[in-house]
């Protein structure tokens, strides 16, 4: 398993656990991270997700080597990113109930589709977001068209055109409302478990129905 | 170098093309020449497979000030092609309107005000020198402020913008609040150093994939056209365009063997 998953109160925790290797996503986290957010939908007991990682980065995107040596693994995420049907983060497997994500360190790539398609969103002081794209001769897409339609579009152009050149720091990450909180590292999983705990008071219907209804505001073009 | 034009300046630094306003005397407004010779210019560095960035700033103190209203009250031809243009939205002044899909970065210089947020809200990437002053005196001269102010809500806080929209020429915003907002990502001290700033950044950029670039540029800007699903299909297409390119095989190889790639050229 590549995912730890834990239960706090009305609390799911969704961690990435690959931390030898900033948390990539290998074809085995391919297959993981669906059946994660599907198992904390599904549970009664949880009305609210937090998604972090385990070390020191968050999420470094897509193990591009590693999902190759896999030609099944492969072929299906080929499949879903040509249909634009990727099964990664909450937003895309459908998760109704409220995604705080807690970046605790880098944040690349592919780690971006986490933040874009978090409810909320928080960070510890080490922080920092990239989008290497561009500088490996790849197309950003999904990850930054979500990211441009939640946030000042200049900066999220920035931040695709640059590639490996420049860092987005936690603060001018906070400043630009791509994020909402930044606490001293110690602190962000105790923080992020109390903003799971002080949103989980209210009743997971009321939860579900604003959750979709400001999500399908984003899809008025 | 080329002297093709009157009103502007075209120049290449490295694989950075600068693309300069130059009708300082008149804080750069645009009057009908000019504003052909933009549609000539952008084509030009778009054309040309050495330019892999563009940088658009202006000359002496200011960057733009919108149409040159001096010319076009006392040309009565000109002021009815440019109404004409307006009405049928041909325009052809910024490189969006141009279909350029190599990153654009505005460098704004001194007051960039009304017609001159066309090159704010239609490049991908805007820095100011510190003394850089923003507003919108449409309102204030009996206008209608549109196309530029509609371009810079779908990218920014809206309050801003409307805020500049009906403050007219009363009110100026900083380069500062103009980086809080996001509405530009870099404010450069002292503003001297404005231009050498922007090739520096140039450079950064044109280290990356042309061909990807490119194709990024037409996924992002078309979402924000588009819902998000929409713009997710949309740019899954420009996505998968570049699967098999080059690129996608020189990038990881070079990364590994840690030199700098060798990107295929924009075709």
């Amino acid at each position: 398993m590549t995912i730890e998953l834990r239960r706090d109160g009305k609390v799911g925790w969704l961690i990435f656990d690959r931390p030898d290797a900033g948390n990539a996503i290998d074809a085995q986290m391919f297959i993981d991270l669906e059946a994660a957010w599907a198992e904390l939908e599904a549970d009664d007991t949880v009305s609210v997700i937090v998604n972090t990682g385990n070390g020191r980065a968050f999420q470094s995107g897509l193990d591009v080597i590693q999902l190759a040596r896999n030609p099944e693994a492969l072929k299906a995420s080929s499949r879903q990113t040509k249909n634009a049907a990727l099964r990664l983060t909450g937003w895309h497997c459908g998760v109704t109930k409220p995604v705080i994500a807690a970046v605790n360190g880098v944040c690349a790539g592919g780690g971006l589709h986490f933040v874009a398609d978090a409810d909320i969103v928080i960070a510890s002081t080490d922080a920092s977001f990239v989008d290497p794209h561009v500088s490996v001769g790849q197309v950003t897409a999904f990850e930054t068209i979500a990211m441009l339609k939640k946030s000042p579009a200049e900066s999220i152009l920035r931040l695709a055109f640059v590639g490996r050149g420049e860092r987005l720091t936690a603060d001018r990450a906070r400043q630009l409302g791509i994020l909402s909180e930044v606490v001293e590292p110690g602190e962000l999983r105790p923080r992020a478990q109390e903003l799971g705990e002080a949103i989980a008071q209210y009743p997971l219907h009321h939860l579900r129905q604003l959750k979709r209804q400001l999500w399908a505001a984003l899809e008025v073009a | 170098m080329t002297d093709a034009y009157d009103h502007l300046i075209v120049e290449r630094h490295g694989p950075v093309g600068w693309l300069i306003n130059n009708r300082p005397d008149v804080r750069n407004a645009m009057n009908n020449a000019m504003r052909d010779e933009f549609a000539a210019a952008w084509t030009e560095l778009n054309q040309d497979p050495a330019v892999r960035v563009i940088v658009h700033t202006g000359e002496g103190r200011d960057f733009q000030t919108g149409v040159d209203v001096g010319e076009l009250a006392t040309d009565g031809v000109g002021m009815e092609r440019y109404r004409q243009s307006m009405e049928d939205f041909d325009v052809h002044f910024t490189s969006w309107h141009q279909e350029v899909w190599k990153p654009v970065i505005t460098a704004v210089n001194g007051i960039c005000c009304g017609g001159g947020f066309h090159w704010v809200a239609d490049a991908d990437i805007v820095i100011a020198a510190s003394d850089a002053q923003f507003f919108d005196p449409h309102v204030s001269v009996g206008q209608v402020v549109a196309i530029e102010a509609i371009g810079l809500m779908k990218k920014m806080p809206v309050e801003a913008v409307m805020r500049m929209a009906f403050m007219g020429k009363h009110e100026r915003m900083g380069a500062d609040r103009a980086y809080e907002l996001g509405m530009i990502s870099e404010v450069v001290d002292p503003p001297e150093h404005l231009r050498e700033r922007a090739q520096e950044l140039g450079e950064a950029i044109a280290k990356n994939s042309p061909a990807a670039m490119a194709a990024t540029k037409k996924a992002l800007w078309g979402a924000l056209d588009r819902g998000l699903t929409d713009a997710c299909r949309h740019g899954a297409q420009h996505l998968v365009s570049m699967w098999g390119h080059p690129d996608q095989t020189e990038g990881p190889a070079a990364f590994a063997e840690r030199r700098d790639p060798e990107w295929e050229p924009l075709t």
